[in-house]
């Protein structure tokens, strides 16, 4: 199994029984990434404004599929 | 570096090492008596220092340009011996100290050496001088053997004391000095020697002394290392970046020498972390440092300091100054003085008193280092980088702990006032719901069990980045109010996971995207922060309803499509049946079940659609029998064709639109991978043409087998034309999707079905009743697996590119299930 990345620095961590800052490489990228939580850097794309919320429920399908009728 | 030991042999010997130049000081039985003093204490330590003291003295002799050659044995007994190819000890009566030979003086007299007269030696290791006699005074047996002048000459000791007189034993053209001890188990506390302890210090050495040649052999274990580095402390740096990714691609040298004193330092950063800086004087680590150090250190950072602002390379850094920690992380560094009359100081004598010496090492480093930063512009912007980057990590850790601190996480009185506290104290029977908005918030407070349920609403908060573009974030107030809730602070100090207030934290959000995103962020911020929570199963899932069906008056939640499809069925059985031609009639129990069925075969027909026209595929599963065998047989695959017409021409009358005009192609080709047929479809799918390649690999796969088996029990229904009779309709069906469809439309009359967009809609009761009441709610317990995967996740949803990362949640953050979570 490949080895697992460190949020901050991406480069390969040790495993989580060796590695007490797991799923870091280190208390260093730990606090790191806890800067940028308290810095407000961490967020996720949300909705655009021509879009409704429902615009986003179904992934769209290729219609290939018919509906009965 | 070249062989400095090799290249400048001293022109004439310094002076002559004879009789004269050892002065006599003390005896040895102090030594016995307060062993401690004298090699630090006689365990492990103190035991292998025996082997150091002896070995600096032949390190003394290269130091003098006389010795290329050390060998080291440890013996089946334990006894070590020290050979040299040196000038030898010194043979002879001793000028001062009548009646005794220069070899018993220098043996059993402490403080006794040559090293005490600059002359013979320019600069010495050894420990203090007090050197081989308090070897031989802690030995159960001392031997030597000395190659001098010609000839060779032999003594021996027992516990310091002279055994003989120095005998003369044979004649040799070469010279050296050669010493085996046993250490005296009446004093140490242990006897064995450590190879690798041994071997550290030697490599050590021979790295410290360019070309000098050092073996040791373990003849217990046959084991052998073998030591020369022509390189010297360059290859000590390459031997510590050795499974690094180095930095600057060659290692950094400065050499100078000054007023009697050499200056050696090699250095090189890597991409980790680890700062590790050795120095030594006269090669003695010095673990303590000292003012070579401290000169190092103010050198080091104040002239990268200036060079960076110099190339206007810190600009992003905002006016904060990387500090001497930044610059010297994943910096591995040797600093080797060679000095006379070196002063040691500290609790372990491992400090470097020689004040001068500061001085010397930073003009030193200003100088070659602002050369080398001017010289190598590449290496010196990855070398800034990598210190501006330590520096902003750093920075970025001590704001994170400043928050925390200023908002009052560590001092624990007071608890958020968002928070609505449950009335137990007992972290064991306590829940915490993390719920997204304030509305929802206010009826999660109104609803709950107060006793051991506490509320905390979260809302994000969604920043405008672009024109049409939205992103969403926890505060920094809301993690802070959050982290206060848990009890468990924050950071590498304060976080004690085991102080947590409640052992079950729901996360309950919409069941829509904004619910999602938020959901998304908390789980990162729990992975990352606090993932022992995860880890203990603390942390879960609430799952709200999708649907309230309202049916004579009665409310039922649905917690989603699969549910509500279930209770639609249900009905449909109770209310009515089906009924195929022939007389083959279904209703109750054994019509949902075929529904079902038909909804399952609907879902993995649907799931080939990325592939496959998954008309073309209905038709050859429903239309024909054919199998991965069939395809070689053209008599089957002759008969095949007839139905598949047949049925593609009344099921899908646009398909048989596209076979008339010629749009859609049936071909039948070699299959040259499987030696067998294969039939290719060409249709329009979205007015794009594409292949639907029936072939042996697709006939034998599970998909397959299972659509022809679903399609079995889909023939319960009897033959068409069906008549689907639920509630006071009736209606006829051509195919088992219309059947489907009309039973759901039909059995939906008469309820009312609702669709939950978010929490905030219930009220407090149904809140309670469906959610957060633990005899009829549902939690998904979050369990994280360790690995690429989970990480894949958290980097997608988190990183840079938003792109990927948005599809990613819309795909699959909707169900959290199905994310290794």
């Amino acid at each position: 199994m490949a080895a697992a990345k460190c949020p901050t620095c991406k480069r390969d961590v040790l495993p989580r029984p060796q590695n007490p800052s797991f799923p870091f490489c280190s208390a260093r990228c730990r606090a790191v990434d806890l800067g940028k939580w308290l810095g407000e850097e961490f967020r996720v794309a949300d909705r655009t404004v021509d879009e409704d919320e429902d615009g986003l429920r179904g992934v769209p399908g290729d219609g290939t599929t018919e509906e009965p009728n | 570096m070249d062989n400095e030991l090799n290249q400048t042999p001293p022109p004439k010997p310094p002076a002559d090492y004879g009789a004269a130049s050892i002065t006599v000081l003390e005896g040895l039985e102090a030594v016995r008596k307060r062993p401690g003093m004298y090699i630090g204490d006689t365990n492990v330590y103190g035991l292998h220092h025996l082997v150091y003291e002896v070995v600096d003295n032949s390190v003394d002799e290269a130091l003098a340009g006389v010795c290329t050659d050390i060998e080291v044995v440890i013996h089946v007994d334990n006894s070590v011996s020290v050979t040299d190819n040196g000038r030898g000890i010194p043979v002879g009566p001793h000028p001062t100290v009548i009646g005794m030979d220069t070899v018993d003086v220098v043996m059993t007299k402490l403080h006794a050496g040559g090293k005490f007269e600059n002359s013979a030696y320019k600069v010495s290791g050894g420990l203090h001088g007090v050197g081989v006699s308090c070897v031989n005074a802690l030995s159960e047996w001392l031997h030597l053997e000395i190659q001098r002048g010609g000839k060779v000459y032999q003594q021996k000791y027992a516990r310091g004391v002279p055994q003989q007189k120095v005998a003369e034993i044979g004649t040799s053209e070469k010279r050296g000095t050669k010493v085996q001890f046993k250490p005296d188990t009446t004093i140490f506390e242990v006897s064995d020697y450590n190879f690798d302890t041994l071997s550290q210090r030697l490599r050590e050495l021979a790295f410290l002394n360019a070309g000098l040649h050092i073996t040791i052999t373990d003849e217990r274990t046959a084991k052998n290392h073998d030591f020369k580095f022509e390189g010297g402390i360059v290859s000590f740096i390459e031997f510590l970046n050795k499974s690094k990714q180095p930095l600057n691609d060659k290692v950094i040298f400065f050499k100078a020498e000054k007023d009697g004193v050499t200056l050696e330092m090699a250095m090189q950063w890597n991409d980790g972390y680890d700062e590790r800086v050795f120095t030594f004087a006269n090669n003695i680590n010095t673990h303590e440092g000292g003012s070579h150090l401290s000169g190092f250190k103010a050198a080091l950072t104040r002239t990268i300091n200036s060079y960076a602002e110099k190339n206007q390379l810190w600009k992003d850094l905002k006016g904060e100054v990387p500090t001497g920690e930044d610059a010297r992380e994943g910096l591995a560094a040797v600093i080797s003085v060679k000095l006379p009359n070196p002063q040691f100081e500290g609790q372990t004598k491992t400090k470097l008193g020689n004040s001068e010496i500061k001085g010397l090492v930073e003009q030193m480093m200003n100088e070659q280092l602002s050369i080398w930063l001017d010289e190598n512009p590449a290496n010196a912007k990855k070398v800034v980088g990598k210190i501006a980057d330590a520096s902003r990590a750093r920075i970025a850790a001590r704001k994170a702990r400043e928050t925390v601190r200023r908002k009052g996480i560590l001092d624990g009185a007071s608890l958020p006032g968002k928070l609505a506290d449950c009335q137990s104290r007992d972290p064991a029977e306590s829940e915490l719901y993390i719920v997204e908005g304030d509305s929802a918030g206010g009826s999660a407070k109104q609803g709950r069990d107060r006793r051991n349920q506490a509320i905390l609403p979260l809302r994000g908060k969604i920043l405008n980045v672009e024109k049409a573009r939205f992103e969403k974030m926890l505060t920094s107030q809301e993690i802070v109010t959050l982290i206060t809730a848990l009890g468990t602070g924050i950071g590498k100090e304060e976080y004690k996971p085991d102080d947590v207030r409640y052992h079950r934290i729901v996360i309950m959000t919409d069941a829509d995207v904004d619910g999602a995103h938020i959901r998304t962020l908390l789980l990162t911020f729990f992975y990352r922060q606090m993932p022992e929570l995860i880890h203990k199963g603390y942390l879960y899932i609430a799952q709200p309803p999708l649907y309230k069906a309202t049916r004579n008056k009665k409310d039922r939640y649905l917690k989603d499509d699969e549910a509500k499809n279930e209770y639609l069925l249900t009905i449909a059985g109770e209310r009515g049946h089906v009924d195929g031609a022939g007389g083959v009639s279904n209703k109750g129990e054994a019509l949902k079940e075929l529904l079902k069925q038909v909804i399952k075969y609907q879902d993995r027909i649907e799931k080939l659609a990325g592939r496959k026209d998954s008309r073309v595929v209905d038709a050859v599963v429903q239309a024909t029998t054919l199998t991965a065998e069939s395809l070689l047989d053209k008599a089957a695959l002759d008969a095949s064709g007839e139905p598949l017409q047949e049925y593609i021409e009344k099921r899908y009358p646009e398909l048989d639109e596209q076979l008339q005009n010629g749009q859609m192609k049936i071909e039948r080709m070699d299959d040259k991978l499987h030696s067998s047929k294969k039939l290719v479809f060409t249709t329009l799918v979205n007015g794009g043409p594409r292949q639907t390649v029936i072939d042996t690999a697709f006939l034998s796969s599970p998909e397959y087998k299972e659509l022809t088996m679903l399609k079995g029990e889909l023939e319960k229904f009897g033959p068409a034309p069906y008549t689907v009779k639920i509630g006071d309709d009736t209606h006829t069906a051509t195919n088992y999707q219309q059947v489907l469809k009309l039973a759901l439309d039909d059995a939906q009359k008469g309820i009312a079905m609702q669709r939950y967009k978010g929490l905030g809609e219930m009220n407090p009761e149904q809140l309670w009743e469906t959610t957060m009441d633990p005899s009829n709610r549902t939690l998904l317990q979050v369990k994280v697996e360790d690995g690429p995967a989970t990480d894949t996740m958290f980097t997608l949803l988190m990183g840079e590119e938003v792109e990927p990362r948005r599809e990613f949640i819309e795909k699959n953050a909707l169900s959290v299930t199905n994310l290794d979570i």
